[in-house]
């Protein structure tokens, strides 16, 4: 029951919320509810058992027995940092927004609860079409997120944004309905497990565009891919971002891009791994190019928020190169880096939407100077800086490293221009931090005091943890690491017979299907 | 010819009876009354009583397929359920009807005396187990329908509508009963049950066979909308009243629906014998959809904006209906279609249930714009028309989407898996549109329009019912696709 309370409490919350007036008692009980949750998610941390690769914590019921669908809900070293991560981010972005939301209170908190509903049901869900429910259903409080609250182009991006996501994702739904089916041939009754996709041996012919498995690889990989985003898909991204709120904007790239790089971990490497083999080349390359092309975008940016969003992009292109480096440094410097890049960028994001809600300006040129007169802002937001571009003892630098060691192995040329991606990063975020921070004072910031710069003490509660994160992740990975480890060596030692059980239930209906399976060869 | 009527046979038509004994209780209490229109609350109640004795009647006689009136009518779960659909759009158009200002007036009596014949030649259609039924069913339907449409008050946009539906409709069931000579000439029957044994090999032998068969599907295209002769409908649905487009969108389709059903139930379509038709079909559902999606895409009008999407939506059962006609044995792209019938008449009474509370109490067409504001003014229709919009886009966990995961699941499972590509792009088309609406009911900030005007409870009621349906019936989809796969099972 942990997991599916985790999952639904928050949208248990948004209802309660509903019989609240005033729009302070809103924002308290919100964040009291997000604190409730996110002990919540402490409490099923506790009980996590790290030495196991199986699914922990495990619940099924029928949902759509004629078509083998179920809620079923389950966590592994895969899903655990991803969830707490979500149930991290929400308590700051309650905090973070509270002076800058004025209307739609209760809307907007309605949106984050149910956002974190779909966002950790994503990451829990162990049967594709759940999967896939929520995957969209986040779509839609992000959608008002951006369509409400954001700023003056934001009908476009929204729409953007939606059809954008959807357009990748019913290309996965056909290759779910098509793995049930053959699900049915190989175990005989149709399942919409993920664990039942493990199993499966889908054709497929090297060379070949039209073999069953690449049709199905590229069908998930491109809602992926566009999730993530991964170049040349990322066009949605840098609109969302500039025109979402700053809330908007955390989650974002906070959790949402990680759905994208959780489903490559979670269907596409394990359901299709000759596939994802054979075309590993194809994501290294598009992983480099956008961390180059993304590095290079952001250094000419004039907004800071787009700057951001584009280091985005190249942040998410190591992930993607990690995962497709296919061993288990890659994979494992990908997680961590899923992990820092929320903690990091969505730092980052906070510390421009405080800065955008003193000046309502994002031009780095009517800046400089700031240091002097914001001195504490200027500590946090080079702190934050130093983990964005990987520099030792802060968390950047564990998973980069990590990334790159994987990459390494798998393709020399991809490590290099990979290298080449973190120079660009140091330059564009630090000639960012001398053009807002040093240098002659700029128009915005001559013409106020400090007073007007000082942080409230809700502004350094947001601050505080996520730069907290950013060293102890950064010191002592191993804290981390150790949940997810054997689940990653598995993933990369046993990819191409991958499966995973229920703890507790070794001769489950999986295993039994595999030995059918077996004895029918 | 020898007919006999056996007496056991009448209690099935029971509910067709009882419908329209019910719906002349309005009428004689106008004549009795002198022509002067009883209040509009007795009429809705007393058809409301028919409709509910109806429904009775068709639980109290459930069957095993049974062939009555010398295997003229066909009684199995696929009737049953055809008519709990058909009371089901009966019964909320009326509730529309009533809060409508074009059809509230001085001919209400009137007006749901022809719904509730409509209704009953609804029923005869979709019970029919002989081409010549089905085709006095489909008149019936139909003439109740032209009256209907062109009784309406407004001047101009009705008559020419009716005029039209008219013309083209007739034009249809001309080459539809062509159609039926064809296939009786060709097979010397024209019972679907007979045919069922028949038609497989006489579709690649007798050429007059198959034209007959080519003429009834462009009949039965004709009413269903299907490209290419789909040009009626935008123009149709938007002049008529809009209670009227909401009862021919949904019991109109789904009766339809359910004939096509039952013809490619004969089994005519198979790859082996008719390549070229199957291909025909595929090609036919495909630019269905995508006439549909793409010129709903730039309409300012939010009723002919739903008009289009329900072209794209026949688009999408057809990929179903042509599934099932390959599956032969298997039943899962017919109880595909049935499941998406409801599932469509649940949106789609919502949906218009929204255009006709809006022109009742603004009194002049509705825009998509005119929706803005809305979210504020009442939060409760924005946020079901948002529900029943997210789902006939096909956003889990709604009806729609279900609808779409076994009609898509039909196809892939009969290998026309191009087919269901197409179908998953135009779904990824039609969430733009579906989501104008939402833009600006929520993110406008202008005044609403609905400030003036009266409330239409009972409208805003029935919106609210059917986006709660949609949410609930997706979520317990398991057991209506059982209760779906039971009542289909009989048709094979």
């Amino acid at each position: 029951m942990t997991l599916s309370a985790i999952i639904f409490t928050p949208l248990i919350f948004g209802a309660l919320l509903c019989f609240l007036k005033s729009d302070k008692s809103i924002k308290v009980s919100t964040f009291i509810f997000s604190i409730v949750h996110f002990l919540l998610c402490l409490f099923m941390l506790s009980n996590f058992d790290k030495t196991t690769i199986d699914i922990q914590m495990a619940e099924k019921i029928s949902w759509l027995p004629s078509m083998g669908i179920s809620y079923f809900v389950g966590i592994d070293g895969l899903s655990v940092w991803l969830v707490m991560l979500t149930s991290f981010m929400l308590p700051l972005v309650v905090l973070g927004s509270w002076n800058s939301i004025t209307k739609k209170t209760k809307v907007f908190h309605l949106c984050l609860l149910g956002l974190q509903t779909t966002m950790i049901g994503t990451f829990l869900a162990l049967d594709a079409i759940l999967f896939y429910t929520f995957f969209e259903l986040s779509l839609i409080p992000m959608y008002f997120l951006i369509g409400i609250w954001g700023g003056k182009n934001k009908l476009y991006a929204a729409m953007k944004f939606f059809i954008y996501t959807m357009a990748g994702s019913v290309f996965m739904l056909l290759g779910i309905i098509a793995l049930i089916f053959m699900t049915k041939s190989n175990g005989g009754v149709m399942s919409a497990s993920i664990l039942d996709f493990y199993a499966l041996d889908i054709p497929f012919v090297a060379g070949s565009y039209f073999s069953t498995q690449t049709l199905l690889f590229f069908g998930f990989c491109l809602a992926f891919a566009i999730k993530v985003p991964l170049f040349p898909l990322h066009t949605w991204l840098p609109d969302a971002h500039v025109q979402a709120p700053t809330s908007g904007s955390v989650i974002l790239a906070g959790v949402m891009l990680k759905m994208g790089t959780y489903g490559f971990l979670r269907l596409v490497l394990p359901v299709f791994p000759e596939a994802a083999e054979y075309w590993s080349w194809l994501f290294l390359y598009l992983g480099v190019m956008g961390i180059i092309y993304g590095a290079l975008v952001a250094m000419v940016q004039t907004d800071i928020k787009k700057l951001v969003a584009y280091s985005s992009v190249s942040h998410m292109g190591y992930v993607v190169i990690g995962i497709f480096s296919l061993n288990t440094f890659g994979l494992t410097g990908s997680l961590y880096q899923m992990l820092c890049h929320g903690i990091s960028t969505g730092a980052l994001f906070f510390l421009v939407g405080m800065l955008y809600d003193r000046t309502h300006s994002r031009e780095i040129t009517k800046y400089g100077g700031l240091a002097v007169k914001a001195p504490i802002y200027a500590i946090a937001f080079v702190i934050v800086t130093m983990s964005s571009i990987a520099v030792p003892m802060t968390n950047g630098f564990v998973g980069e490293f990590l990334i790159l060691l994987g990459t390494f192995g798998a393709s020399k040329v991809a490590a290099g221009f990979a290298v080449l991606g973190v120079i660009l990063g140091a330059a564009y975020m630090l000639w960012l931090v001398k053009r807002v921070f040093f240098g002659p004072e700029g128009e915005l910031v001559a013409s106020k005091d400090e007073a007007f710069f000082k942080l409230t003490i809700k502004e350094k509660l947001v601050l505080a943890p996520l730069i907290v994160m950013i060293f102890w992740m950064g010191i002592f990975p191993n804290h981390f690491i150790s949940y997810s480890e054997a689940s990653l060596n598995h993933l990369s030692k046993n990819m191409s017979n991958y499966e995973l059980n229920i703890v507790g239930q070794a001769n489950g209906p999986e295993v039994n299907s595999n030995n059918s399976q077996g004895e029918s060869k | 010819m020898n007919i006999q009527l056996e007496p056991s046979s009448i209690t099935f038509v029971t509910p067709a009876i009882a419908l329209f004994f019910f719906s002349l209780v309005p009428l004689f209490m106008k004549v009795f009354r002198g022509n002067k229109e009883p209040s509009s609350f007795s009429v809705l109640i007393y058809s409301f009583l028919g409709l509910i004795v109806a429904a009775g009647l068709s639980v109290i006689f459930p069957a095993e397929s049974s062939l009555v009136f010398s295997g003229a009518l066909v009684f199995d779960g696929l009737s049953i359920w055809s008519n709990f659909l058909i009371i089901l759009a009966t019964g909320f158009s009326i509730v529309y009807a009533r809060e409508h200002l074009e059809t509230c007036h001085r001919q209400f009596s009137e007006i749901v005396f022809l719904m509730m014949n409509a209704a009953v030649g609804m029923m005869i259609v979709a019970w029919s187990n002989d081409l010549i039924i089905t085709f006095i069913g489909i008149e019936i339907m139909s003439l109740c329908l032209y009256i209907l449409i062109a009784l309406s008050d407004e001047e101009k946009l009705s008559k020419e509508a009716a005029f039209k539906y008219f013309v083209l409709g007739s034009l249809g069931s001309a080459i539809f009963l062509f159609g039926i000579a064809f296939i009786y000439g060709g097979s010397g029957t024209t019972q679907f049950s007979l045919l069922k044994s028949a038609s497989f090999e006489l579709v690649s032998t007798s050429p007059v066979f198959l034209s007959g068969i080519v003429m009834t599907l462009l009949g039965l295209c004709f009413k269903a909308g299907v490209f290419p002769f789909h040009s009626w409908v935008p123009d149709v649905y938007q002049g008529s009243p809009t209670p009227l487009t909401t009862f021919m969108s949904t019991g109109v389709k789904v009766v339809t629906f359910v004939v096509f059903l039952r013809f490619f139930a004969t089994g005519f379509l198979m790859p082996e014998s008719s390549e070229t038709l199957l291909n025909v079909m595929q090609v036919l559902a495909v630019i269905t959809m995508l006439i549909g999606n793409l010129c709903a895409l730039g309409q300012k009008s939010f009723k002919r904006m739903l008009a289009y999407s329900s072209l794209s939506h026949t688009g999408y059962v057809l990929v179903g209906i042509i599934s099932m006609g390959l599956g032969g044995g298997y039943a899962v792209g017919a109880s595909g279609v049935l499941f998406y019938s409801f599932g469509y008449l649940l949106m789609t009474l919502g949906t218009f249930g929204v255009a006709s509370l809006y022109e009742s109490r603004v009194g002049q067409e509705i825009y998509i714009e005119d929706l803005k504001g809305l979210g504020r003014k009442n939060p409760w229709v924005a946020i079901s028309l948002s529900l029943l919009l997210l789902s006939l886009a096909g956003i889990p966990p709604t009806v729609g989407f279900f609808g779409k995961l076994f009609i898509f699941s039909a196809a892939i499972q009969n290998g026309l898996i191009w087919l269901a590509v197409w179908g998953v792009i135009n779904s990824v088309i039609s969430v733009y549109y579906y989501l104008k609406p939402i833009v600006h009911m929520f993110f406008s900030e202008d005044e609403c329009m609905l400030s003036s005007g009266r409330s239409k409870q009972l409208t805003e009621f029935s919106v609210g019912l059917m986006a709660t349906l949609v949410l609930l019936v997706g979520f317990m989809s398991s057991s209506f696709y059982e209760f779906v796969t039971k009542s289909v099972g009989q048709l094979f």
